[in-house]
Formats: C-alpha cells, structure tokens, sequence
C-alpha cells in the first residue's frame, strides 16, 4: 500500500519540480571539462575509485560521492558509470544498502569494517538522483529512494526535539556514548535534503535543514565562534569528547555546503567566513583558545570565505581561486564543488 | 530489513532467462511498471513471475529443475565437458529487447576464439547449443572471421580481466559517441552476472549475510554449478542468518546437480559446521559410490564422526552414535595417528572408561609425548586410582601449563591422601613438594599434613598444615589438622591460639580433646619449601618464588580431593577424621549415573568433603529417578549445611520432596545454622528467634543454650542470660560457669 505513492512522486521527480541546483542539463557542464580531466587524472583511478591521497591512497565512500557528485556536474555519463559500478560493487555491501566507509587498497579483502558514514552516503544517494533525472535512468533513482528512506531511518533520529543526522548508523547516539548524540556540522549537506526528499517517503528530510540550521546557530562557540567537527549534543552543544575540540577539516565545508544548498545566511555565513579567515588563508583552530592550528593555503580552502563573500556581498572571486589545478584529493575536491557552484549561479557572483 | 521470504536456487543457467541490467535495477524495487516487469520476468521458461512481490524487492528464483525436473538444467560443466568455467552463467538472449526472433549470438564466440581461449570457447559452444539446438557451431572455431568490431572487442577485453567498471564507461563512452549504438545483451547479461558476483563475493567477506542472499536472489543466474563458491557463500549466508533449511537446500542443490568430485567434498565438509546432523544426513545420501566401491563422502564422514567423539570428549552429556566412535577407532587404529587417539582419550574419559581412555593416550604417547597426552593420560590414570603412576607420567609437564598443574595436583593429593597410606618413594614425596609449594596448592599441603600425621611426623605435618593454612587461610580442615598436631606435640598455648582464631567457626575445633593414637610410619616427609623451622603461628602469610600474590585461587581439579569444610552442627566431637575411602575423584570427567552420583555423595559426606558432595549430589538429582532425587536433595542440604551455607540448604532442601522425619532434621538442621549464622554477624535478636523456631521442632542442646545465653547477654538482657547459664550449668556443664561469670564477672581491683 505504502509503495503505491512511489511511482507518483517520482513521476513528479522526473518532471522537475526539484527546486535545487546543480542542474546541468542546458547549457556547458558545472564542471569545466579541462577541470574534471585534471581532477580525474589525479584522483580517479581506472577502476572507478576516487583516491585520497594524503590518506594513504584509501577511498571512502565520501570520496565516490564526491566522485559521482562532480562526475554528474562535469555532464560525463561514462566516469559516471564507472565510479558507480565501483562504488555499488566494492562498498554498497552493508545489510542494510548503505556504503561501508572505507577502502583499503593495502588490506584484503579491502573492506574490513562494515560501519557507514552518513555523509557518504548521502553523497552517493544524492548523486544518483541527479543522475537518474540528467540521464533519465530511473534505475539510479530506485537506488538513491532507497537509500533515503534508509538513512531517514538509521542515520536521522530527533533530540530535544530536532531533527539530526547521525554520522553513522551506530555509535553516535545518546545510547551509544555517554555524551551522545554526537553530530559533525558538516554532515549536513543542505543541498541534498530537498532531492532525497523528493524521492523517499519519509517525512524527516522535509524538516532536516530548518533543525539543522537551529543546530548550527547553537553550535558556535569559543572565541572565534566557528562550530568544532564533532559535537556533543548531550545538553548545550559543546565539542564531543574523545576528539579534539577543533575546528578542522570537517567542519570548514559547512560554508560551503550552505552557500551551495542556497542558504545565505548573512549571520552564519559571515561568522563562519571571519573565523576561519587568517593572514595568508583559512585556518583550523581550536575552539576553546581561538589558537589557529593549521593554516591552509590551497585554494580550495580560501575559495570558502571568497565564495561566502562573494554570494553575500558580491564581493568577486579572486582570479587566482577561479583557476584549478590539483593539489590534494580534499582542497581539489572543495574547489570544483565551489566553483560548479559560481557556474551554476552567475548571478550571485558577477 | 527486507530480505527474500523464499529464494529457490535456480538449476541452471539456461533457465534462467531474463535477468539482466535491467531486471538488476527492477529488483530494487519500485520504478518499473507492472507490465514491464512482467514482460521482462516471464519471457523465458522457468523464469518465476515476481510481478505478485508488490513491488518491493522481494525475489523467488526458478524453482529448481533439480528438483522438479521440468527444464533441463544446462549450465556447464554439466554439459561442457565437466570443466567448470567461471564464465558459465549465461542468461540466453533477450528476445524481449528486440522483438524479433532470436539470432544466434556468435560476438563472445568468434572473440574468445580469435583469443585462443579455447576453455571459454568451448563453454560458449556448449551455451549456444543448448540454447539453439539447431545452430551449427563453425567447424573450425579458430578461422571464425575475426570481429570488424574493435571497440566491441575491447570490452569483450576488459571484461574477459575483471574490470566490469571499466566496461561499463566504455559502454556509456560508446553510447555518447554513437547515439544508435546498442551494446550486445549478452555483453550487458554478463557484465551484470559478474558485478553482481564481485558485489556478492565483497559482501560476504564482510559477512553482511542479508546482502549477499539479497544479491543472491536477485541474480538467480549467479546460482550455476560453475561457480560453486557463490553457492557456498549463499548457504552460509543461509545458515549464519538462522535459516538453516535454506542452507541445506543450497548445499543439497550442489550435492544434486553438480559433478566436480572435489567441489562436491568441500560442499559437504563446508556444511558440516553449519548444519545440524539430521540436515547432513541428507547431504550424505546423495553420496556417489566410486568404481572402487568408495563413497565419495568418506573424508567427509570421518571429520563428521571425528566432530562428534570431540564434542562428546568436551561434554559428557552429548550423546554419540557408536558408529561414530567406531569408525574414529578404526581410523585411529589404521593410521595411527595421535590427534585420533588423543580424541577417543577424552571421549572416553568424559565417558568414564579410564581403561579405554589409557589404552587411547598410551597410544598417542606413543607417537609423541606431550602436555595434553600426558594429562589425559594421568587423569585415566587417577579414575583408575593409580595415582603414583599419574603422578610419574605428568610430573615432566606439571609446568607446561595451569591446566597441567592442577590435574598433577590432583594426582598427588590423591596419592597422599589414600588409605591406607600408600608407600611413595622419598624421591617421588622430594620431587612433589616443590610443585606443591610453587603451586601454592593448600589441598595438596593439607594432603601432605595428614600424611606426615599418618606417618607419625607431626612437625612436619604442622609445617605443611601451616603452609596450606597461609595459602588458604579458611581452610578448616588444615587448622584442625594443625590443632591436632600441636596436641600431640602438647603445645597447648599453640591449640588455644588455634582455637580462639576458630571460635565460632569450627566445632570440632573447639571442643578438641581426645587424641587418637596415629599410626606409625617409617620414611621421613620433606618439609613444605621455604618452611624448614618450627610450625609459625597459624594464618601467617608466607609467600613462595618470587611473587608475593595472595595465595592461588584453589584450582578446580584439587578442589575434588580437598578433605572436610568446616563442620556442621551435628559434627562430632575429637578426632574422627574418617579416611576409610578415597571416592574416586574423577568427578570432573565422569558420567556416573544417578544411584552411583548419590552413593559418591554420600561417600564424600563421610569423608568430611561436603563441597564435593554438592557436586555429586547435584548430579544425582540430574540423573536419578524420583527415589535418587529425593535422597540426593536431602544430601545435598546436608552438605550446604555442613559448609555453613544455610540458604542454599534450604534451596537444596525444597529440590524434592522429603519425609517429615528428614523434612524435620533438615529444618532443625537449618535453624541451627542460621541461629549460629546470625551470633556470628553479631544478629543477636535473630539468632534468639531463630533458636525459638527450632526449639519448637527440638530440644534445645547444650551448645545452643550457650548460644543463647550469650545473644541474651550481648543484648543486655542479663536476667535471661542467667536463667540460661543457670540451666546449663545445672547439667554440670562447664560452659554454665563460663556464662555465669560472663554476665558476672568477678570483681578485681583493676
């Protein structure tokens, strides 16, 4: 009976009534051709697996969401195709259809641990959704409509009344860990929300970016009011135990994943873009001193306040952001995500 | 999670039909019409109409020709020469795709042809013939023109290395450079065959076992004989997911339609782990007798009864096919090899047949002596009550580990504790001594004390009593054995220390008197190690090697020869230490029935070995009849008591029903214990209650008026306490004056 509403809404998909971005299908590719060669050529091995390579060359399931997120962007069906076959085959083996987080290349089998990461995952089910309407291959939206209604129902859970994203399907919750829940801002990737939701029945994702949004005002805090990687929301958000209270790697792609989803809070974005602005660049800093621990150059990670800048006050991009070159799998990967971003928006970025 | 209620497995590929990318996708649910479904699911025969799953991904595979022998079951190596080809699962053409009829498809023929790869070639052929029986493979295979078709044959290439990714782009690169290009269905039915073993084979390393019978039933033509490890995958994914029928069937589908000898061993040597006996019964039925009059199974049936004697050697309660035993003992005797031995050792050990167990370890010890073989052969030994020669065959490996030790101790305290004492050789009482020590053993001390007492050396029994007392400082038994020697040595203050450290815990303790005449022994005992001096004061902690750890825990296997736990209320009175009897003690190891478990305990009870009784007499209760369960409850409520746990008398006692004389002595019994129980927690109120209740059952005796007494006195109620000590000291009992002056005490000057 539940099932019969299905065909309906994704009818209604195909149709395109989604109201979200990232919507090649007239016009040049989100993604420069010469930038999504370069990317490829570096990252993307023939296999079809995204490679990390400041993290000894493993892959995970965010990489190949990644991979397929810009592969969609950059209009090519084929590295479509084949990160996918990868990524179904070589990580799409929980019980429960989510991805397995990581791939060794050293181990054997290369798969030893079978827990998910929910960012991953949405990556990948939002991918096939945009894949499925660019190619009209409903076959990706079967996939990506039941891996939503999965993670609405393992990886979503309400506390104190909101909606959160749990990073995984098990140990983060407040059954799991003493300071449970424990959540990562940057797991909620805003853009994603509306298509999954079009595609699952499952009413959480029409309310995970109204809480989530309430949940990122509450989490910034210390002097440079920047929300740590990993909180605790136990009571008052606070940074989790057992990881370094930083804002760090994780947690420097919320900007970014706001700008994207449309989201131009001028108070959240601007926050954001003046904590983690340094001299020279961004940096991670701890929460609790303010103290910048790693300044980051790579223009992958300076474009985030240029584009937060850019999208609040028109401020332009600088010309040598625009330009890409591959550094590392992570900054590479962040670039071509802001700039299929400003190709997809001109307007909001003259 | 959504998991396939019924999943047949397929017979073979040919039947399959139509499972290709597409129906990949429309068994993940939804998206595909009702018609399309239909017409993609029912255009072949034995295809089974999944269009009644409403929709969700729910799959039944073929039912199996096997089985059901409608459709001829055509994989390879069925048909193929019998080489099983990894590449054999091949869904026949779609006609549904193109709507004509079907041509012969020859694109993977002439391309493993113009390869050279003639077993894949091969395999083709036999596909393709059985597909269209009318088609006429080429004479001469190798001269089949070669493709005109470079790029076709590329992917050909890559899937023929396993790169099903790569195939898949250069699909869709094709595709965006020729938009009326179509690939092949056979390319796209094979690809999705292969990726979906990958993803099966992927999945169950990392035992997600519902993806893998997910993938399984989605993929039915994955299930052929050429790719036996899939199914094998698919049964124990079966079998860890508690559908054990689902598992037998998988492997029974192997046993039935596939022919590889070896695949079909491991099928059942892979299922014997799984499965319980009854399911590999009908595994073995499908047994093929060789041409020299040989099961194929045979390997397989030895491992299986192997399984079984060791299962029974761990645990006596299961039960064997004496087949089973007999054909391990044939193999035993035939190829002589220890691992066989050495399981019929345990096995009838657990079985109690210490002969047989010794002939088995003997025979092991014959080919290699180690620690295990050892062991089991003392521990037949000690069921035989040899235990000098336990002790002789074990003391080269006493070290080899705690196991080891424990059951070496246990031959010794045995040995030391027979009656009449046995002769030891003095090299043998050397030697023993100092694993005692080092093990910190308090039942093999105490063992050595009654012994050196037997033999008339009442120093060192007093050394060796005091050691196991600083090992186990509630050891009852060894501070009556000490207070006993300090008697005989007259060393009265030394017998009122013990005594006033004992108040209250140990009857026998304190009304030590009479002293029975020991009997006289040649040979002289070695002291305890590090104790050379005279008897220190009991209940000082000595420590031995280099660790200053508490003592050791008392290990299992000598715990069965420690000799008397405190005394109960009805203990006797001097010296009666009654070592008449050993009671054999492999208890551990034996499987004695109900009657012979009850005859133990009693046994025990009169060696003053009550927490062995316990054990006896539960095991009475499990065995016996209703006349055996009886007696043993009442047995076993004694025995809490004479330890001095009241509640688990009282739990023990309610354990079978009694006759109210017993019903009687077992709550007077009771109530005597607890009263004392309560005084020694300073619970004087209750202990007075408890003694109201058993005086209603029984006269109140001499000691428990004391008791009495001294709860009145401790709660200041002085004029009952001198209406008690009056009464008793009016039956001339000395404890009246005691009282009396206690609740009076005589005034002095201090």
């Amino acid at each position: 009976m539940k099932w019969s509403l299905v065909p309906l809404t994704i009818a209604a998909f195909l149709m395109g009534h989604s109201p979200v971005s990232a919507q090649p299908t007239a016009g040049p590719p989100l993604v420069r051709a010469a930038d999504w060669e370069a990317y490829k050529s570096r990252f993307l091995e023939s296999s079809g697996r995204i490679i990390d390579d400041a993290n000894g060359n493993i892959s995970h399931s965010e990489g190949q969401g990644y991979g397929l997120l810009l592969a969609v962007m950059a209009g090519s069906r084929p590295d479509f195709d084949l990160i996918w076959s990868f990524t179904r085959d070589e990580l799409l083996l929980r019980n429960d259809g989510l991805a397995a987080w990581k791939w060794d290349p050293s181990t054997s089998p290369h798969v030893t641990d079978p827990n998910n990461a929910t960012d991953g995952d949405l990556l990948i089910a939002y991918s096939l959704a945009l894949a499925a309407k660019e190619w009209q291959a409903p076959e990706f939206a079967t996939t990506a409509a039941r891996m939503a209604d999965t993670i609405a129902q393992t990886g979503v859970t309400e506390n104190q009344g909101k909606l959160i994203i749990l990073p995984a399907a098990t140990g983060f919750s407040a059954e799991d860990r003493p300071d449970g829940p424990v959540v990562n801002p940057s797991y909620w990737i805003f853009e994603t929300f509306p298509v999954l939701g079009e595609l699952s029945r499952d009413p959480a994702w029409g309310k995970l970016s109204e809480d989530g949004l309430s949940i990122l005002r509450q989490s910034s805090m210390g002097p440079r009011k920047l929300p740590p990687d990993w909180v605790s929301l136990h009571t008052m958000p606070k940074p989790a135990k057992g990881f370094e209270p930083e804002f760090g790697y994780n947690a420097l792609r919320v900007p970014l994943y706001l700008v994207r989803a449309g989201i131009l809070d001028r108070e959240l974005l601007a926050g954001y873009a003046a904590g983690m602005s340094v001299q020279g660049g961004v940096a991670t800093s701890n929460i609790d001193t303010g103290e910048p621990r790693d300044t980051l150059t790579d223009p992958g990670y300076r474009i985030i306040p240029a584009l937060v800048a850019c999208a609040l006050d028109k401020k332009p991009i600088p010309e040598d952001l625009k330009t890409f070159t591959p550094t590392l799998y992570f900054p590479s990967t962040l670039q071509l995500l802001a700039l299929s971003h400003l190709a997809e928006h001109p307007e909001q970025c003259p | 999670m959504r998991v396939p209620s019924i999943i047949w497995l397929v017979a073979g590929a040919a039947v399959v039909g139509y499972f290709g990318l597409r129906d990949n996708k429309t068994a993940d649910g939804f998206f595909q019409s009702r018609a399309t479904r239909e017409a993609a699911g029912t255009s072949q025969p034995g295809t089974t109409d999944r269009s009644s799953q409403s929709g969700t991904q729910t799959a039944q595979l073929s039912p199996s020709a096997g089985t059901g022998g409608q459709t001829v079951p055509a994989a390879p190596p069925a048909t193929v020469n019998a080489t099983p080809s990894p590449q054999a699962p091949a869904p026949a053409p779609s006609t549904a795709a193109t709507g004509q009829a079907p041509a012969v498809d020859e694109t993977a023929l002439r391309y493993f042809a113009r390869r050279g790869d003639s077993k894949r070639l091969e395999a083709e052929i036999a596909r393709l013939r059985t597909l269209y029986p009318d088609w006429t493979p080429p004479s001469d295979p190798s001269a089949v023109v070669p493709l005109g078709d470079v790029k076709l044959d590329d992917m050909w290439q890559l899937y023929s290395e396993n790169r099903y990714a790569e195939v898949r782009k250069a699909i869709a690169d094709r595709v965006a450079a020729e938009p009326a290009w179509r690939p092949p269905q056979d390319l796209l039915d094979r690809l999705t065959i292969a990726e979906a073993r990958d993803r099966l084979v992927n999945a169950s390393n990392l035992k997600q076992s519902e993806m893998v019978i997910r993938i399984a039933a989605n993929t039915p033509s994955l299930l052929t004989c050429s790719e036996v490890d899939v199914l094998w995958r698919v049964a124990e994914a079966f079998a860890v997911t508690d559908r054990t029928g689902r598992a037998r069937d998988a492997f029974l589908y192997i046993l039935k339609n596939c022919t590889d000898q070896a695949e079909r061993l491991a099928t059942v040597e892979k299922a014997i782990p799984v499965l319980s006996r009854d399911e590999i019964a009908d595994l073995l039925a499908t047994e093929r007798i060789g041409p020299d009059g040989k099961g194929e199974f045979e390997a397989a049936k030895i491992d299986l009864a192997r399984r079984s004697v060791a299962a029974a050697g761990e645990d006596p309660k299961v039960t064997v096919p004496p087949s089973d035993v007999g054909a391990v003992e044939a193999v035993a005797d035939k190829d002589g090899q220890a691992s066989d031995a050495i399981l019929l050792g345990w096995y009838y050990l657990g079985r109690d047949n210490p002969t047989a167990a010794e002939k088995w370890f003997r025979k092991a010890r014959g080919v290699k002596d180690t620690a295990e073989v050892s062991q089991g052969l003392a521990l037949a030994l000690v069921g035989l009550g040899r235990y000098a020669e336990a002790e002789d065959v074990l003391f080269p490996w006493n070290d080899s580990s705690d196991e080891a030790r424990k059951v070496y101790l246990a031959a010794v305290a045995n040995l030391l504790g027979g009656d009449p004492p046995a002769m030891i050789e003095p090299a043998m009482l050397q030697r023993m001594a100092p694993v005692v020590g080092k093990a910190r053993d308090a039942a093999a001390a105490q063992q050595f004390g009654w012994y050196a007492r037997a033999l008339n050396q009442h120093r060192t029994a007093g050394q060796w009593f005091t050691a196991a007392l600083s090992w186990k400082p509630d050891d009852e038994p060894s501070a009556y054995g000490l207070a006993l020697t300090r008697l005989q040595l007259k060393d009265a203050a030394g017998v009122a220390e013990i005594q006033r450290l004992w108040a209250g815990r140990s009857e026998r303790i304190a009304t030590l008197g009479e002293i029975r005449r020991d009997r006289q022994r040649p040979g002289t005992l070695p002291a305890p190690p590090a104790q050379a001096g005279a008897a220190s004061p009991i209940a000082e902690r000595q420590t031995y090697g280099d660790t200053a750890e508490a003592p050791a825990r008392v290990i299992e296997a000598s715990e069965q020869v420690r000799p008397a736990q405190g005394s109960g209320s009805g203990s006797a009175k001097g010296d009666r230490l009654q070592r008449n009897r050993s009671c054999k003690t492999t208890q551990a190891y034996s499987n004695l029935g109900g009657s012979a478990s009850l005859a133990r305990g009693w046994c025990l009870m009169e060696m003053k070995r009550p927490l062995e009784a316990i054990k006896a007499f539960e095991n009475a209760m499990e065995r016996g009849d209703a006349t055996v369960q009886r007696d043993a409850a009442y047995g076993q409520s004694l025995a809490y008591l004479r330890v001095g746990l009241s509640n688990d008398a009282a739990v023990a006692a309610a354990k079978a029903p009694q006759d109210r004389k017993r019903t009687l002595e077992l709550d007077e019994a009771l109530l005597s214990r607890r009263a004392s129980d309560f005084f020694g927690a300073g619970r004087y109120a209750e202990a007075i209650l408890a003694l109201d209740q058993r005086a209603r059952i029984a006269p109140e005796r001499i000691d428990l008026m004391a008791m009495r007494g001294y709860a009145y006195l401790n709660l200041r109620r002085k004029e009952d306490a001198r209406r008690i000590f009056r009464a008793i000291a009016a039956t001339g009992d000395r404890e009246g004056l005691r009282g009396l002056k206690a609740v009076d005490p005589p005034k002095d000057n201090n």
